[in-house]
């Protein structure tokens, strides 16, 4: 891995929470890690295993979701049922050995830029330490 | 000609160490399987019939034929040129080696695919004789035979000492041995094991099918649903078929690059004819089958003179709900 | 048990209760069982049970058979762990109690490795779920056939699925990585894990669809691992561990690993099992605002 080597984290996140939430940290000045590729979606609810395959088949190194806290649902229950989905998901990318590092769940409300700056920094220091994702990217 | 068990180590390595490939029987997750291997260590010869048919060394899983991607201009297409290296099959058995004129016919019928030529120009197969077989084997029944050279360069004995007598039986063959004929010994006095012949069902006749098969009247029978309605319509019965060949072309891409891929099909999905207004013409699984049916006893033997079916019964092995293709072919010889 | 079958079936079709009857039946040389659709009641005398008969016949219920809808109301042949499937389907709604008939059969196991068979059921013939099953007598049936078994499951899951299953959790993520890889990189895309699969009743597979394309068709390592992540997400808490699709991976890869582990994991995460009761929704039809959300940072 070379010095000056920067992860790319996709995160798909909910309109209606996280995205305004890195939104207002945008509209606020605040800096944080360029390393993070943002999708909009609905909802969490909206965000199927199959798009973070998608992500990590196309050179993602970490993957990030993140919508509404619990109670704070545009459609009310999507993140709920989103919840019970990634259960299931992590659990199953665990057993057949990716790195917890690379897939992160989060929570982040439109009011709090703060939390997103720290939390995509966190998460770009983490996934540099782990290197770049290779051994997916090398199946062929 | 002799070649004792213990050069099969020496003729893999010379083999492979001018760049060509030596693909053999090894085991694998319980299962022995054709593959291409290293050193000679690795091959077993106690094995009825490797699960997977050598097909795919000539006619691969995956393959790409094209490589595409964007620039400002427009799209640059970049074709594949395939140049294979030399590649024997060593322990090919007599019914996967008939299935390569069959397998000819079909790439080289309308059309050239080179893909197929040139790898077929470039291997070598040696087969040998089966001493073991199993409840699954109907070769006898479909006009082959453990003693079948149909379609081998090198025809192999074994006896009782382990050892094979050799005989050649294309040119391609002689100029193999004649290539590394340090591994090969004049012949002594030896006696070679017996072959294993499945027993011939006798309530099979495949011209009687083939003629059953050819009446337009049939296509409807519901003789169809009665012997295949259990089908699933997995794939599991073409992939693992020494003759069946279908396959599909995808374009698998990115965002700026993608390449152009040809996998192989399956006539058991309902995918497989389904058309684009939503129409499906096999619209229930029997009719699935019986194109499998059809195209192994009909449709190939009309078309091509070589046969669709050699006996193998992976079919029958593999299948989940165990639809015997034997007691299919049965049912039929019976109708009038 | 087989006289009892015999004459349950016959009598069935003839006041046509129902309107064919999905049970096993021999293959020609009587070494293995297939599935037989009973039609006419004189044909009943096909019918047979012993413990080679593995296959979940609950399949030929889903929506992708109408050519076995279209013969009438379906009798069924079914063991305790096949009821479980038809009960999963129930909950999802994919088929009324009233439609069907179970035949429920008691039974003691199944044989997993066939070719190892030589006529006495034996505990290491038979697969993992056999030594942990706690339906060996029918828990949803029209009828029940055959003398009750007496059996209690082990207190912890016992058996080489559950050994491999610690076995991986205890491998460094690189490990796990590596042991799946060698399994999935045989995969054929063949779909047999798939088309026996009961509960895989999608009428067009995400699999299938390529407008945009989702999954590699290609039986390419990156496309197989694709593939087999998917199926055993689509099945998390749907799976009734009946061990169709490894016994039909024609390259044996262990595909109930992962289901189990999933199994597992929605029985500890919501305290849920499939296959029970028709009347419970699957655990991802509904939530629970309590439930755990420990890695949610």
């Amino acid at each position: 891995m070379s010095e000056n080597w920067e992860p790319r984290i996709m995160a798909f996140v909910c309109n209606w929470c996280t995205y305004a939430g890195a939104d207002l940290a945008g509209t606020s000045r605040m800096e944080y890690k360029p390393n993070v590729r943002i999708i909009r979606f609905p909802c969490t609810g909206r965000i199927d295993p199959l798009f973070i395959i998608k992500a990590f088949e196309n050179g993602a190194d970490g993957v990030l979701v993140s919508g509404c806290h619990p109670g704070d649902c545009h459609y009310t229950t999507g993140n709920y049922h989103a919840r019970r989905r990634w259960i299931g998901f992590k659990n199953l990318m665990e057993f057949v050995g990716i790195d917890t590092g690379r897939l992160h769940f989060s929570w982040v409300s439109a009011s709090e830029a703060g939390k997103w700056v720290d939390l995509i920094n966190r998460i770009t220091e983490e996934v540099k330490k782990l290197g770049p994702f290779l051994e997916y990217r090398r199946l062929k | 000609m002799i070649l004792r068990r213990d050069n099969i180590k020496r003729l893999v390595e010379l083999v492979t160490s001018t760049g060509g490939v030596f693909v053999a029987p090894v085991v694998d997750t319980r299962q022995v399987v054709y593959r291409a291997i290293g050193s000679g260590e690795e091959i077993e010869l106690n094995y009825i019939l490797p699960r997977n048919s050598f097909k795919e060394f000539l006619f691969p899983q995956t393959e790409v034929i094209a490589r595409f991607s964007m620039n400002k201009g427009g799209v640059d297409l970049e074709n594949m040129d395939i140049t294979p290296p030399d590649t024997v099959i060593f322990g090919a058995r007599p019914c996967d080696t008939a299935s390569l004129p069959s397998m000819r016919a079909v790439f080289t019928w309308d059309y050239i695919d080179e893909f197929y030529t040139r790898r077929e120009e470039r291997i070598t197969v040696i087969s040998i004789g089966c001493t073991q077989g199993d409840d699954d084997c109907f070769c006898t029944t479909v006009g082959l035979s453990p003693e079948s050279r149909k379609g081998a360069d090198i025809y192999l004995l074994e006896t009782e000492q382990g050892d094979f007598v050799v005989e050649s039986v294309t040119d391609r063959g002689r100029d193999f041995i004649q290539r590394y004929e340090e591994v090969f010994e004049q012949r002594g006095d030896v006696k070679t094991k017996a072959l294993f012949m499945p027993e011939r069902i006798d309530g099979i006749d495949v011209e009687r099918i083939k003629g059953w098969l050819s009446k337009k009247e049939n296509y409807q029978s519901p003789l169809w649903a009665e012997l295949a309605r259990k089908c699933i319509g997995c794939g599991a019965c073409t992939f693992t078929c020494p003759t069946c060949h279908c396959f599909d072309i995808m374009d698998e891409a990115g965002l700026l690059e993608g390449e152009r891929r040809k996998n192989w099909d399956s006539c058991q999905f309902d995918f497989f004819t389904l058309h684009a207004s939503g129409h499906n013409p096999r619209d229930t699984q029997f009719k699935r089958w019986r194109n499998r049916f059809m195209c192994k006893f009909n449709f190939y033997p009309n078309k091509f003179s070589s046969r669709g079916c050699v006996g193998c019964g992976r079919c029958i092995r593999v299948c989940p709900v165990r639809l015997d293709i034997t007691e299919v072919m049965e049912g039929i010889s019976k109708e009038q | 048990m087989e006289r009892e079958l015999r004459d349950t079936a016959r009598r069935l079709l003839e006041d046509k209760t129902v309107g064919v009857v999905v049970g096993y039946s021999w293959n020609r040389k009587k070494t293995r069982t297939t599935p037989v659709f009973v039609t006419k009641p004189e044909d009943a005398e096909r019918l047979i049970f012993n413990p080679l008969c593995v296959n979940n016949l609950s399949v030929y219920l889903t929506r992708k058979y109408p050519d076995v809808r279209a013969l009438g109301r379906i009798g069924i042949v079914a063991k305790g762990c096949d009821i479980r499937n038809i009960v999963v389907l129930m909950a999802e709604g994919q088929i009324q109690r009233e439609d069907i008939y179970i035949i429920g059969m008691t039974c003691s196991g199944v044989v997993y490795r066939q070719e190892l068979w030589e006529g006495e059921l034996k505990p290491e013939i038979m697969p993992t779920k056999c030594h942990n099953c706690d339906v060996r007598n029918p828990h949803l049936a029209d009828t029940v056939i055959g003398e009750r078994v007496s059996f209690t499951p082990p207190e912890t899951p016992q058996g080489v699925v559950f050994d491999r299953i610690r076995e991986i959790e205890g491998m460094s993520p690189s490990e796990r990585w590596e042991f799946w890889m060698g399994h999935f990189s045989r995969c054929i895309k063949c779909y047999a894990c798939r088309q026996v699969c009961s509960l895989c009743y999608c009428e067009r597979c995400i699999t299938d669809k390529n407008m945009p394309q989702w999954i590699e068709t290609s039986a390419h390592p990156r496309g197989n691992l694709a593939w087999n992540l998917i199926r055993a997400m689509h099945l998390f808490g749907r799976c009734t561990f009946c061990g169709e699709c490894e016994r039909a991976c024609p390259v044996n890869i262990p595909l109930n690993i992962l289901n189990q582990k999933l199994a597992m994991v929605a029985k500890e995460a919501f305290d849920y099992s499939s296959g029970y009761d028709p009347e419970v929704h699957p655990p991802l039809r509904v939530f629970d605002p309590e439930d755990r959300e420990d890695f949610i940072k």
